[in-house]
Order: structure tokens, then sequence, then C-alpha cells
């Protein structure tokens, strides 16, 4: 694809890269390597990683809420308290260990590939968040090694279930400190992610031709500010409370609603931490497979920037039923959150709409993304009303509401940018018929699984319990989202499989996109891209200074005619 | 403007077709259906509140199954009509912006939600409106991980609750805690919690309210129609949170006055108030029967 070069370049070294692999021979230097890297790539790599075994590990524990939920009576746990431990870590384990290592692990990687910078702006403190990151994820976990397990007090780890008096035991300490200390691991690598996008772009990067995922790295990168210091310090409140009896969520001093508070201003705004970093992801898809550049690129900028403004305005939504809420405004502020999403996905519509569009899995997970998403939007608007959410407030419903979205948009947007990236990643593309029967195993496993539990809540099933009556009439309904979970679980073997056969079989790639339309500068580097990412740069002179490079005869087009058609549109 | 009469016309036609269609895809429905799932009974409105909360939830469903319809008809219409098929080369025209085209898909989804916020604000209102003089009023304490339920204005109680033992067997229904109201009189129920934040929900009224340790909660309703609810814990309370369950009894005033009747005959006199810690069935169970001796251990648990 790349035949076309700059004048700017010069000749490509073909020389192996010396900074990465000069002297690593032995395995144990090799891991050293590994473990010392203040590589951006690597960093992310390691990220991704992480947070992927997390997401196998919290898959495992929700595989066994389903089973246990089979039929009335006690099936698979040994006690009631055991469920809740399962809940409580498969919550804590998706949102914080998956979702939001899985943002840092894609912004890592391709932050300063998109803007052409040589790597972060810190790059040791890059390495630092990692590490706090993954010593505080396993310290959380690690409550399922002391003798009372995990903590049981649900993610949201309400006051003053979350106190020693209600829940005794190690593994709510472990929990309490181990998320405060990945959370500062979030935070570093979010200031981190903002300092090299506002001061490393290259000459020619501005604000307004930065990549859309960069732009929502950035976004998701402020809301990460706004949000998870006051998580960090209710946090500690609640482990001075749990350890120094210090009394701060005591209710005779109307600890629980504090509590509520302060968990759900950090608690609403990382959906949205979650959620933007894979509308970036999906953004950057699009348009390479409809072959077209974005439709409205500073509309669904200002549309990003509007749903992150709302998003730190609406936390007590979580909350209408505590009763000491203000209704109007909350409602309103939710409601209108509604109107920039919307705009996303007219974006979305109108990048496709009279495009060329071929169907390769990122493409086939992405539409997946969309599909499912657009559900978990409208089940959103119903429950931003208090007169039906008061009804389905913790039931099945909003259960099945935020993993239509939050699993919509993580899950299938990063297996999304897995396929799409994992060629500029390890130099090898997955295999495309793998992809499609994980593809479609995952959307069937998915559907099958969520959509049935919206009818579950709102015929009377609260969320969080581990039995039921036998004449509530539930048995079919869980047993058909019992089902539809383990094929999801399964549809996880397949990527294994194609990841493995991937490096056995395939050859290395060696253009620089092998997609041939990426629109932002990672396409513009081997694969994967040297140490210091670039032995060239092109000239940016769009939003898409990739594919400028790659079809100068569009990028010409563009330039002198400004709203005439371009080249040839369908011939035959 | 003369051509268009007829084709407008035709569109009439049509639009009356297409509403003939709904009312007879209506008709053919369910009334479970036609609730759009929401619990409810056949016999007529469980509560004042729930033919407004459920006409809600089929109106909000109707528009919002339209909007999802048109997204997903877009989405789907994208993939097949602008394939790339085996002979097209070359590029589909580069389309950047359209300005009229996104003002308009922002400003109807503004105009929906001033809509929605409308219609909320209309029935929120009424949900959680409070007369001054309801014509009676019940305490509800939630405790880990069941329920007592006070008569305030009749100063008796129901027997201290205990959670369900039997969850998940046949027959655990009609062993839980029960509360009785009596059909078509306005009541108030004050929610309070001794130990964690718990959730009234009685399923069929379609509306809970939380009960937080340290505040007094409260909400109106006038049930309306006699029968058997089942009523949830629904906020995390703890290892037997899916326990604490209870019934609901709506009776004629008849059936209510002569179950006040029957309290206070057996003893249930007063409130079992929140300032009760967990013990407290224990020492009443000791006071009924002197010789299980004193209670050496109040000022302990205290």
């Amino acid at each position: 694809m790349s035949t076309q070069t700059p004048v700017s370049t010069t000749t490509r070294s073909a020389a192996p890269d010396r900074f990465v692999k000069s002297g690593s021979t032995g395995l144990g230097k090799q891991i050293f390597n590994v473990l010392t890297t203040t590589d951006h790539k690597m960093i992310g790599i390691l990220y991704m990683s992480l947070a992927f075994a997390f997401f196998a590990f919290g898959g495992l524990l929700a595989l066994g809420i389903r089973a246990e939920l089979w039929e009335p009576g006690l099936q698979v746990v040994v006690s009631k308290d055991q469920y809740n431990q399962l809940f409580t870590m498969h919550g804590t384990i998706m949102l914080l260990m998956f979702g939001t290592p899985l943002f840092n692990g894609f912004a890592n990687f391709l932050v300063p590939l998109q803007i052409g910078a040589v790597d972060m702006a810190f790059p040791r403190l890059n390495m630092f968040a990692l590490w706090l990151t993954g010593f505080g994820s396993v310290i959380a976990v690690s409550g399922f090694l002391t003798p009372q397990g995990a903590a049981s007090f649900g993610w949201t780890a309400y006051a003053p279930l979350s106190d020693t008096t209600f829940t005794p035991g190690l593994g709510g300490d472990l929990w309490v400190f181990g998320l405060a200390l990945q959370g500062f691991g979030t935070i570093l690598g979010s200031v981190n992610i903002i300092t090299t996008i506002i001061t490393m772009r290259m000459p020619g990067m501005t604000m307004f031709r930065m990549p859309i995922f960069t732009w929502n790295a950035l976004i998701t990168g402020v809301l990460v500010l706004m949000a998870f210091p006051p998580l960090a310090s209710a946090l500690l409140a609640l482990g001075a409370d749990r350890r120094f009896e210090a009394n701060i969520f005591n209710p005779e001093n109307g600890g629980p609603i504090l509590w509520q508070h302060l968990f759900w201003f950090f608690g609403h705004p990382e959906v949205y931490v979650l959620a933007l970093p894979f509308f970036g992801i999906v953004t950057e898809i699009i348009p390479a497979f409809s072959r077209k550049p974005i439709f409205g690129y500073k509309t669904l900028v200002g549309a990003t920037i509007a749903i992150a403004a709302l998003s730190v305005t609406v936390w007590a939504h979580h909350m209408y039923t505590l009763g000491t809420v203000m209704l109007e405004f909350f409602a309103f502020m939710t409601m209108l959150i509604a109107v920039p999403t919307g705009v996303k996905f007219f974006n979305w519509i109108g990048t496709m709409w009279r495009g060329s569009i071929t169907f390769e899995t990122p493409m086939l997970f992405t539409l997946g993304f969309l599909t499912t998403f657009i559900f978990g939007g409208l089940t959103g608007v119903i429950l931003s009303t208090p007169v039906l959410d008061f009804h389905i407030q913790d039931t099945y419903f909003v259960v099945a509401h935020f993993h239509y979205v939050m699993a919509g948009t993580v899950v299938f947007g990063m297996f999304a940018g897995f396929y799409f990236w994992w060629p500029k990643m390890f130099g090898h593309k997955l295999s495309e018929s793998i992809g499609k029967v994980h593809f479609w195993l995952l959307t069937i496993g998915f559907h099958m699984t969520f959509l049935i539990q919206h009818w579950l809540g709102v015929i009377g099933a609260p969320r969080r319990y581990v039995n039921y009556l036998a004449e509530d009439n539930f048995d079919w309904l869980n047993q058909v989202s019992t089902v539809g979970a383990f094929i999801m679980g399964a549809s996880t073997l397949p990527f294994l499989l194609n990841v493995v056969l991937t490096h056995i079989r395939t050859e290395k790639i060696e253009v620089d996109d092998p997609w041939g339309f990426g629109a932002s500068l990672e396409w513009a580097t081997s694969c994967p891209p040297p140490r210091h990412n670039f032995h060239s740069l092109p000239r940016i002179r769009s939003e898409r200074p990739a594919f400028d490079l790659h079809h100068p005869e569009v990028a010409a087009q563009d330039h002198m005619l400004e709203q005439e058609p371009a080249v040839n549109v369908r011939t035959n | 403007m003369i051509p268009q009469a007829p084709q407008r016309s035709r569109r009439n036609s049509r639009m009356a077709a297409g509403l003939a269609l709904a009312v007879l895809f209506l008709a053919g429905c369910t009334a479970e259906q036609q609730r759009g799932f929401m619990p409810g009974h056949d016999a007529g409105q469980v509560t004042n509140q729930t033919e407004r909360i459920t006409n809600f939830w089929v109106g909000s469903w109707s528009v919002l199954v339209l909007v999802g319809l048109m997204i997903w008809g877009l989405t789907i219409w994208c993939a097949i009509a602008y394939r790339r098929r085996k002979t097209d080369t070359g590029f589909p025209i580069q389309l950047r912006y359209h300005v009229p085209l996104e003002l308009m898909f922002t400003l109807l989804p503004v105009v929906m939600v001033l809509t929605l916020f409308y219609f909320t604000q209309r029935d929120v209102g009424e949900i959680e409106r409070h007369a001054n003089e309801p014509d009676m009023v019940v305490e509800v304490v939630g405790k880990q991980w069941s329920w007592d339920f006070n008569y305030v204005s009749e100063d008796v109680h129901e027997p201290a609750g205990v959670q369900s033992f039997a969850t998940g067997e046949e027959g655990a229904e009609e062993s839980l805690p029960v509360l009785y109201l009596p059909v078509d009189q306005n009541v108030e129920i004050r929610l309070e919690s001794r130990d964690v934040v718990h959730s009234f929900w009685v399923v069929d009224f379609l509306y809970k309210k939380d009960m937080v340790p340290g505040f007094t909660n409260s909400f109106q309703v006038t049930p309306t129609l006699e029968g058997t609810y089942s009523g949830k814990c629904a906020e995390l309370c703890g290892e037997f949170h899916s326990d604490m369950l209870f019934n609901l009894e709506v009776v004629s005033q008849e059936e209510f006055d002569a179950h006040m009747q029957q309290l206070e005959d057996d003893g249930y006199t007063g409130q079992l108030g929140v300032d009760l810690n967990r013990n407290q069935e224990e020492w009443s169970m000791r006071e009924a029967h002197e010789e299980a001796g004193p209670r050496v251990r109040e000022e302990a648990d205290q």
C-alpha cells in the first residue's frame, strides 16, 4: 500500500531495531526488559494484557453467578456471602481492573503514534502508573485468599454495610486499599496522557487535526482527573472508618448519604471513562472500512466534550429512590445526555452513508457495538425518568441496561480495536475467518444473556439476589440467560486460538497500513513501529495524514475542489 | 401545489391504514403485552399510581422503539446498500460536513427530551405528592434481614419479622412476614432502618423507596385492589439480602379493623421502634415468659 512516499522521507532503514533487541537474547534478559520497560508501546501492551487477564477472571466469576441462578436454591456457592463476593468482585474487576486499564492500554499504545510523538511525556511515571494499577488490582482481588473471602458489599460499597460492623474481614480492607492504590495509577496515567497530547504533538498536528481516538483519550483523561480523586478520598475515608474507627460514614452524621454522593460522583463519570475511549476506537474503524472521512468531525468532538461535561452533573440519577435528591435537575441533565449521544450515532451512520463498506472483523465488531449500544441507550432514556426508575431501580432491568452500555462499548470496542491494531502491535494480522466465528458467538451469547434480563427486572427480580422464590417463576428466564452467558464465555476460546495460530502461521506484515485506508499517523510507520515510532513523518495537511500519504490523488481532490465530488465514484 | 392534493389524501389513507393495523395489532395482544409486561392485574389498578406509571412506560417505549428501529434500520441499510461490490473501484464522495442535517439531528432529540421531561415533571409530582392528612400511617423498619411493621395510627405492630429460611423451596412465600393495608385508604408509609440501607419495594405498586439509617423516608399511596402482593428488599443489605421478603395483604376496611383488634388482643401493642437493637425479639419473648430470666445482657448490648 505504501508505495507513495512524501518528499521529506529519507530512505527507510531496514536494520533491526537496536533499541529493543540489542543483546536481549536470553529469556531472563527479555523478561527483565519487559518488566523495566518505559516504552509506551510495550507499556500499552502490558496494560492490555493485564486488563485481558482480569477480563477472563471477572468473566469466570460471572459464569459462577449465572450458574447459581439456574434454579431456586443454592447450587454453586456454599454460602450466600460467597455469592455476594462473586458479584462484588465481578463488578469491581470489570470496571476498575479491566475497563479502566484497557483505556490506559489503548491510549498508551496509540496516542504517541497518532500525534507523531516519540513516547509519552513522562515515560517513567508511565511505568510507575502501570505497576500501581497492577499491584493495586492484585491486592484488591487477593481477598479471595483470606479466610473470610473477598469483599462482599457490592462494588458500590454502600455505607454502613461496608463498615466492619456489618462486613468484617480482611477482604474488605484489601478491597478498599487496593482500589485506592490502583486509582492513583489511573490518575497518574491520565496526567501523562493529557500532558502528552497537549505538549507533544508534531508540527502541523493542530488540535482539530487530531484523530478522534486521541481527542477521546484527552477528554477521558480530564474525566479521570475529575472522578478518581473523589473516589480515592472516599476510599481512604472508608479505610479509616474500617481500620481506625474514624466514623466518617457513621449514620448518625448522614454517612450513608454522603458515601452515595461521593461514590456516584466518581461512579457516573467512570462509565464515560469506560465508554469514551471505545467510542474513539469505533470512530477510527468506521471511516477506514467505509473509505470515507469521518462525517462531522468537529461535531463529534463537540458531542464528546458535551457528554463529558454532562456526565459530571448526573451522578444522583443512581439515587432517585433515596428520597433526598433533586429529581428534576438530575432527570433533566440525564435526559440531555441523549442529545450528544444521538449526534454521535448520526455521525457514525453519516460516515457509513454512501460509503464503500467492507466487513473485515474490526468493522463487524464495530457494527456489533453500534447495534448493542443503541439498545442500552434507549433503556438509559427509560431509566432517566424517575417515574419509571422507581420501579426498575436495582432490578435486573438495570443490570441488563448497564451490560448493554458497558459490555456493549468495552467488549465489542476492545475486540474491534484488537483486530484493527493487532498488525500494528505485533506485525501479524489475526485470522479473519476465526474472527468471524468469534464475533458471531459473542453477539449471540451476549444478546441471549442480557436481552431477557430486561423482562426479569420488570416483572420483579431484584439484582444481587442469590436466590428467588419458587413462586416467582423466574426459572426459564434465568436459564436462557445462563445458557447465553456460557456461549459468551466460550466465544473467548476462538479469540485465544486465533492469537496462537496467528503467531505460529502467518507471515510478518511488511506494509505500513495492512487495511489500506487507515487515516491517522500510526498507519504511516512500520508494523510494529520502531522504538521511537517513526523513521520519517509525513506532512500533516488534514485530520487523516496517513490516508493523504497513501492516497494522494484523493487528498489532492480534497484541496482543489472543496465541495465537488472527489475521484471516480463507483465506476461501473 | 394542486398536484400534491391527491398525494396528500393517499398519505392520509395510508396513515389511516397504518393506524388501523396498529389498533388490530394491539387488540390482538394480551393485557400483559398491552402493559408492556409491567406487573398488573386484569381485575383493576393496584394503586392510585399504577395506571399513570404503566401509561408512561408504554408511551415512552412506543417512541423509543421507533427511534431504535430507525437507527437499527439506518445502520443495516448502510451495511447492505453501501457494501463494496466486487466491481467497485475508487472512492465514494468524501463528504465531511452537512450542517443543516447535523442541526436537524441535534435539535430533534432536544425536542424529544423536552417532551419527556415535561411528562416526567407532571407525573413525578403526582407520585411524590404528600397529603397533609393521610388516612393512616404505617411505619416500616428495615433490619438485617427482615421487616418490622408498626401501625402508628392504631398503636399496634405485627410480630417482629424474621427472614425467610426457605427461599427457593415450595411454600416459602406463605411463611413470610405480612403487612396489612385497608383498600382505598390513603396511607403514609414511613421508612426507617436499624442497621444498613434497605429498600422497600412492593413489586405490583411499581414503586420503591430506600430505607436509610439515621433518616426517615416516606411516601403516600392508596391501594385500590384487594389481594396479596409480594414485597422485596431492593438494596443490597448483606448475606441474606435475598431472604428479606414480605407479603402485603390489601384487605377491606372491616378485615383490617378485625386484624388490628386481633393484634391488640394478642398483646402486640405499642411500636417496634427504630431504636430497638436486633435482639429485641428475644427480649420480648423473655418478657412474655418471665421464667426465661431477667434481661441481664441488656446493658452490655447497648
